[in-house]
This record gives structure tokens, sequence and C-alpha cells, in this order.
């Protein structure tokens, strides 16, 4: 029992979810609690693959993860929360194991979500005031019995580290980000799929992975909705890994890698996924409920009519955006919206001349 | 003083604090309905709904207490918070009970509203529609029976609580409506 902490203290594990945060602290306090083990399994972000690649290739390892981290104390048994009717939740309830169903919703896979469903409520994030791996209430004020949520990576790591040792985690990525991670390279790549790497390689190693950055390719999405997107180049020398995506206002997120399709207009691209956030919204918190939707409205204006009102006008729904909301939904569409709003300057420029990408192949053409 | 002031004082007091109470509540209403807050008038108006509702403590209190001390009718000391014990008009006297224990726990809510669920604080906010009937009825019936000039005041803040009410109902609210739209969509 303490053998798997100090094992996971010793290899520096942490959420494979986005988070990024210690595996370790979360698992010693879910022993404490006796909390219930829930499993995210629902590739909850936009261009996400990892989850369900791992049911399908390593379902016994996950299992058995699973069966590590919950120990024996459970108030009840794991449950794998997955989208209703995904090819996932199929194998998972195949399998025999508890499967928590959930809406296939943006927010719905959201750690609070979770809970709130598994406790029967709606697949909606909660208020956290705490941890709900200390137990909590809803904002109904109804009685949240201590849970907590590992992504399926995450478990799946820790019957590796169980397995082969700290020592054999620690020689993969960077003394400060350890261990393998799975990538799911998608979009406009020879051969998409979900590939293991680590933190510290180059984005252009990750995309060789899934045969290499097509010569016209000119966008790169990291971190699908939450993330950044980079223009080509930017992406061909970033590393990797927390520092070097700080750098364009990103993170490891994730593990999601998406080439953006040259022969759609990226503004419109980026515009569908801000929209497809807006209408994602849980609809509890102001910012979220009318900010996003405004946001979304704003890109489109920028879009059609680029000049100094519509960008000021843009620029004001994102400070307004940043900080805010319960789950940090908003947060993360706006943080999206910032950096595509700087990375596709070239094109705003070039509508604003009433050129658009799409028109003509390539866009050099009209440099 | 003499019994006769008494009387004159209870009667003036309560006819302010109906007065009083109908702003407060409409006020209340344009807070809950407004359709966009703006600013600095939300605030205005958020600010003289919660003051004005302490303000009207005060009349409140002195029409009570003159209306017992007077002893002209037996009322009983029992009647400020038990309903219906006042052995002089035992309905119209209850009425202004219920409205009073009702006032009394709005305004515990209220100022322990940062403690409770926002949806439990809202529920029992909405009991103030209640509440203010029970203090028009009271009002109407007892107070102002023999004179036109406060009876109309009575009717008055009913016609213009009325209007409020009315208001309410069928004002679109953007956060209303968006969280229907949205709850509409599958969660389960």
């Amino acid at each position: 029992m303490t053998d798997l902490l100090t094992m996971l203290d010793e290899a520096g594990l942490t959420g494979r979810g986005g988070a990024a945060f210690s595996t370790a602290t979360k698992v010693r306090a879910a022993r404490e609690h006796r909390a219930e083990l829930i499993v995210n399994v629902c590739d909850g972000e936009v261009g996400a693959a990892k989850d369900g690649w791992i049911v399908e290739h390593h379902l016994h390892e996950l299992i058995e993860g699973a069966g590590l981290v919950a120990g024996d104390g459970t108030r009840r048994a794991v449950r794998y929360a997955a989208h209703r009717g995904s090819r996932t939740a199929s194998l998972l309830a195949a399998a025999g194991l508890g499967v928590l169903e959930v809406p296939h919703r943006y927010v719905s896979s959201e750690e609070t979500a979770v809970i709130s469903a598994a406790h029967g409520g709606l697949a909606r994030p909660m208020t956290k005031r705490a941890p709900f791996v200390f137990g909590g209430r809803d904002s109904q004020g109804r009685r949240i019995a201590p849970t907590v949520v590992l992504n399926a990576e995450t478990v799946w790591r820790v019957s590796q580290v169980a397995r082969f040792g700290p020592r054999w985690f620690r020689s993969f990525g960077t003394t400060d980000e350890p261990g393998p991670r799975l990538v799911a390279v998608g979009g406009h790549v020879p051969r998409p799929g979900v590939y293991e790497a680590a933190a510290g390689v180059a984005l252009s190693d990750l995309l060789s992975l899934a045969g290499g950055l097509p010569p016209d390719a000119r966008h790169v999405g990291v971190g699908g909705l939450g993330g950044v997107v980079l223009t080509a180049s930017a992406a061909l020398s970033t590393i990797w890994d927390t520092p070097g995506m700080k750098r364009h206002g990103g993170a490891l997120g994730p593990g999601i890698v998406t080439v953006w399709d040259p022969y759609a207009c990226p503004i419109d691209v980026a515009g569908e996924l801000i929209a497809y956030g807006a209408g994602e919204s849980a609809g509890q918190c102001g910012p979220c409920m009318f900010g996003l939707p405004a946001l979304s409205q704003a890109w489109g204006e920028l879009g059609r009519r680029p000049g100094v009102p519509a960008q000021e006008r843009l620029q004001q729904r994102l400070s307004l955006l940043e900080r805010r909301g319960a789950c940090h939904h908003p947060d993360g569409v706006a943080r999206f919206a910032a950096s595509a709003l700087g990375t596709l300057a070239a094109e705003f420029a070039a509508h604003a001349d009433h050129r658009c990408q799409k028109e003509r192949r390539p866009h050099a053409q009209f440099a | 003083m003499s019994g006769q002031a008494f009387w004159f004082l209870s009667r003036a007091t309560g006819v302010v604090s109906v007065v009083l109470l109908t702003v407060v509540v409409c006020l209340g209403m344009v807070t809950a309905g407004r359709r966009r807050p703006h600013g600095e008038s939300a605030t205005v108006v958020m600010g003289v709904h919660r003051w004005l509702s302490l303000g009207m403590l005060v009349f409140l209190a002195v029409h009570i207490v003159t209306a017992i001390v007077d002893g002209y009718v037996p009322i009983g000391w029992l009647a400020v918070v038990l309903p219906f014990s006042s052995p002089y008009q035992t309905l119209l006297v209850g009425l202004g009970t219920v409205a009073v224990d009702l006032l009394v726990v709005l305004m515990v809510t209220s100022y322990l509203r940062h403690r409770i669920p926002e949806r439990r604080w809202r529920i029992i906010h909405w009991t103030s529609y209640a509440m203010w009937l029970a203090a028009l009825a009271h009002g109407f019936a007892m107070g102002t029976s023999d004179q036109p000039g406060l009876r109309l005041t009575t009717i008055a803040c009913g016609t213009v609580g009325g209007l409020f009410v009315a208001w309410r109902l069928v004002a679109s609210h953007a956060d209303r409506e968006r969280r229907q739209e949205i709850n509409a969509q599958e969660w389960t």
C-alpha cells in the first residue's frame, strides 16, 4: 500500500488529463478518505483519443492500475466514466466493468461534472470549495461522498510504475516532467493516431510519428479547445514541454496535437471551435453562458470586418473572461481565442484586404 | 402621551410601513426581473432595497408598540409573534403577525445569505410576496376602514405592487431564458 505511494512519489507521476497534479498526493488523499474511484475515459478534449486507445490496447493494465489505486478500502467498486454510446463505453461494458455514462459534451467530462453524474446529479461542473476527495456538497447542498477522478492514462501509468519501477518511469521525459506520455496526433497528417512520447521532445519529432508535418500545413493546434494554435514554422521550432509550450501561452495539456486543414479558412476553423465551446456552456456561470456566445460573435465579426473597432471589441470580451467561471471552461476557450488571434494576425490582415487562404491556394501566392 | 396620540401614531406609522414595504418589494422585483443589470443603477436599487427595508423596521416597531400600549383594544404582547392570538380582531391582527414573522425570517436569512445555499435563500425570499399581501390585507381591513385617504393609500400600494408583479411575470429575463435553453439540453 504505502509502497505504491512511495513509488508514485519517486516516479513523479502527474495527472495526464491536463491538470498535471501530483498523482501520489491525490491517491494518498483518496486512501485517507476511502474515496470512491472513477477512471475518466471520456477523451473529453477536442481531438483527444488516448483514453479510448488505452481501453482498446491496454485494458487489463488499466484495470490493474485502478485496483492498485483503489486498494481495498473503497466504499464502492471502481467506475469508468465514458461518453454515452461511444465505442469506449461499449468496450468497457463488454469487459464487465462498471460504466458511468456521461453525455457526449465538452464540460461533462470535467472532473466535478463526472462526480456530479456519479452521485445521480446532472453531468455539469460543480463549485469546488475543497477537493471532492474530501467529500463535499453540490450547489443545492446535497452531500457528495468522497470521490476521486483519475484520467485513464494516469491509472495506466500507475500500473506501469508498479510493474517497472520509478527508475524506468524517470528514464522518459525531463527531470521536471518525467515519464512516458500518450499524444493523439491528428488532422492534416499522413498517419493520425495515438503515439507514445514524452515531455521534452521536439514538436516536429511528435509530428514525425504521424508521418511528419506536410509541407502545405500552415497551423498546428496543441491541446485542443483548451490549448493554443501555432503557425507551422513556430511549431517546428518548439519543444513539447511546459517551458516550451508556455512561450506560446500553452501547456502540455491532455496530449493533443492537431494539424489544421490548410485548405480551410483558419479564422473559420478557430471560429467554429469557439462557437462549439460557447454551445457547450453548462449555463451556470454568467461569464460562461453569456461571455462565450459574446466572444464567439465578436470573433465572427472580426473575421467578416477586420478593423480596430472589431478587434477592440474582441479584446474586451477576452479580458472579461480571464479567470472566470467555476470550472474554468470560459478561461480555456478565451486562452484558445487569444492564441488564435495572435497566430492568425496575417490571416486577419488578408481578410481586411478581402483575401482569404481558402479562396486560392496556397496562400503564399498573394504575398 | 394620551391614548388618543398612541392611536394616531399607530395608524400613521402603520400606513407609512405599508408604503415603505411596497416600495421595498417593488425594488426587489426590479432587482430580480431586470433585463440588463447596469452597473450603477443596479447597485443603487439594491442599496435602497436593503436600507429602506431596515428603515421601515423603525416605523413598524412604533406601529406595533403603540398599538399594544394604547390599550383601548386588547391585543397583548404575545400577538406580536404568535399569529391569531389577539383577542381583538383575531384574524386581521393575525395577518399582521404573520407578516411580521415572515419579515423576521426574510431579514435573518438575508443577513446570513452568504452562509445559505443561493437557491434556498431565493425560495425563502419568495415568501416576501405572501408577507406583502398579508400586510396589505391587514392594513386595508383594519387601520383604514373609516378613512378614505388612508384606504386609498393602501389601494394605491396594492395597485402599484400588482403592476410590478405583472411586469415581473411578463418581462423576459436573459439569465432565466439562457438557463432554460441550456437546461433543456442533454445533461444526464
